[in-house]
């Protein structure tokens, strides 16, 4: 296999052209976006830029320190990109779902590099990556998770209502709830496992592919992550939601949606 | 007739302030008052779903603050103003609703019995989706009725009847918590229904607020 043809910089800018073919679509359909557009591209850049400078410093450099201040830095982004999202929860609430993130993705992670691929916990060059994929993804489902709950218990206030005064314990009212929003979370991730492969090459293996790395052996390493994502995402959605919702009343079972301002 | 309620010095938050009350047992006690003077407010302390900021609610001389709310609420039964049935039939209400009590679920003959109380005769197997605002609150009603608790605290219970309708139901509900030994307390604002049917009448004022 013949290794990847390395990017000159100046062929390289030839691919931010195709954002002018964007810029006309949306000009022509009149939707205002291009401002958003650009500064996602321009934040993108930046950020690529600096973590692909801080990662080849990191790889010339290996240290565990530097593997752990990493995955400190990207526990910490995920957990408060899920507060964004979900503004309303309280501060319990928010302490269940920060360990929850970091306790599922470190744990699959370490699973994953230490006995499945076999590696030291301190080589960058596999934890840095396998727990970015893990952290993203768990990102993306907790939030939609912790979203879907509160979006169900607005919807269903009447319901709630109705159930604390029949007398019914909180925890049987909310289950419903925490299981239609665990769900909501998790079926992405068992869909993209339905579909994998057959019409895209999933990053993962692109990029393994694209580096000369022999075909069955990114095969392996894609089924080996999509395990790892749906454990990581069913992880962390689950205790999130199944230890939070039980922030959302107090001893004298009344029940408290939102963060108390 | 003993007090079955009793509640002092109450005060809520900031805004609201209540007279002493007293709910005597096996009576029908209407809480009248204009928007704003804290009737569900109330109702809501009194099973406990809010607390109060001062002052002290007894139930058959328990302070209920001391008391499981849980089993209080399963006493002192509120039917609040939004009506909620599953999106099922009658008697998949009754099965719902029970179960999520952790109950066996009444019979087939019982629940009709609650319907017709309630002046709704329709047969168990009727969706409910499709009801109207009115005949939706009948059901919720008959489930509650059902559920055979000490105090039936009913908020606002005929807002989407007709009078006559009202009426009825109301009578028919006020003759059987009366024999069954059920203590009805009963937000309204229709004087009417007040003259008619209230044992006792706690006023709630504006001046009684702050």
């Amino acid at each position: 296999m013949s290794n990847i043809v390395q990017l000159d910089l100046w062929h390289f800018t030839l691919i931010y052209l195709l954002l002018l073919v964007v810029v006309s679509v949306l000009r022509f359909t009149r939707i205002n976006q291009t401002k958003s557009l650009l500064w996602a591209s321009a934040r993108m850049t930046l950020q690529l830029t600096l973590s692909g400078l801080i990662l080849t410093y990191i790889f010339q450099n290996p240290h565990p320190a530097f593997v752990a201040v990493y995955l400190a830095g990207m526990i910490t982004f995920a957990v408060f990109r899920v507060f964004s999202i979900n503004k309303q929860l309280n501060r319990r609430f928010r302490v269940i779902v920060a360990a929850s993130i970091a306790f599922s993705g470190l744990a699959v992670m370490v699973y994953f590099v230490a006995l499945v691929v076999g590696e030291s916990l301190g080589n960058p060059q596999y934890v840095i990556p396998i727990s970015g994929m893990l952290m993203g993804n768990t990102m993306t489902g907790v939030s939609l998770g912790v979203k879907t709950l509160y979006q169900t218990l607005d919807d269903q206030a009447d319901r709630i209502e109705t159930l604390q005064n029949m007398g019914v314990k909180p925890d049987r009212l909310f289950m419903p709830f925490v299981r239609r929003s665990m769900e909501t979370a998790i079926l992405p991730t068992i869909n993209t496992m339905v579909g994998i492969g057959i019409v895209s090459l999933p990053g993962m293996m692109t990029g393994q592919i694209l580096s000369g790395t022999l075909p069955t052996t990114a095969i392996l390493y894609q089924i080996a992550i999509m395990i790892a994502i749906c454990t990581t995402v069913c992880l962390s959605t689950f205790g999130s939601l199944y230890f939070g919702y039980r922030t959302l009343y107090n001893k004298r079972n009344q029940i408290e949606l939102n963060a108390q301002p | 007739m003993p007090a079955i309620i009793t509640a002092t010095n109450l005060r809520f938050l900031d805004k609201l302030r209540f007279p002493d009350i007293r709910v005597e047992q096996g009576s029908a006690t209407f809480i009248c008052g204009e928007s704003g003077t804290g009737k569900t407010t109330l109702l809501k302390m009194f099973n406990a779903t809010a607390t109060p900021a001062e002052g002290r609610i007894l139930f058959g001389g328990q302070d209920i603050a001391e008391m499981d709310t849980i089993a209080l609420r399963r006493q002192v039964l509120l039917a609040g103003q939004k009506v909620y049935l599953f999106d099922d039939t009658i008697r998949g209400n009754f099965e719902q609703f029970y179960a999520y009590r952790g109950e066996t679920c009444i019979g087939t003959d019982e629940m009709a019995g609650y319907l017709r109380l309630c002046c709704i005769e329709f047969p168990l197997s009727t969706r409910c989706q499709p009801l109207s605002g009115g005949e939706k609150q009948r059901v919720f009603l008959a489930v509650h009725l059902s559920m055979k608790p000490k105090v039936l605290m009913l908020d606002e219970p005929t807002a989407a009847l007709d009078k006559k309708t009202a009426k009825r139901m109301l009578s028919q509900m006020k003759e059987h918590c009366a024999d069954n030994g059920i203590t009805l307390v009963v937000v309204s604002h229709d004087p009417a229904l007040v003259g008619a049917f209230a044992d006792a009448v706690i006023p709630l004022t504006e001046e009684a607020c702050e």
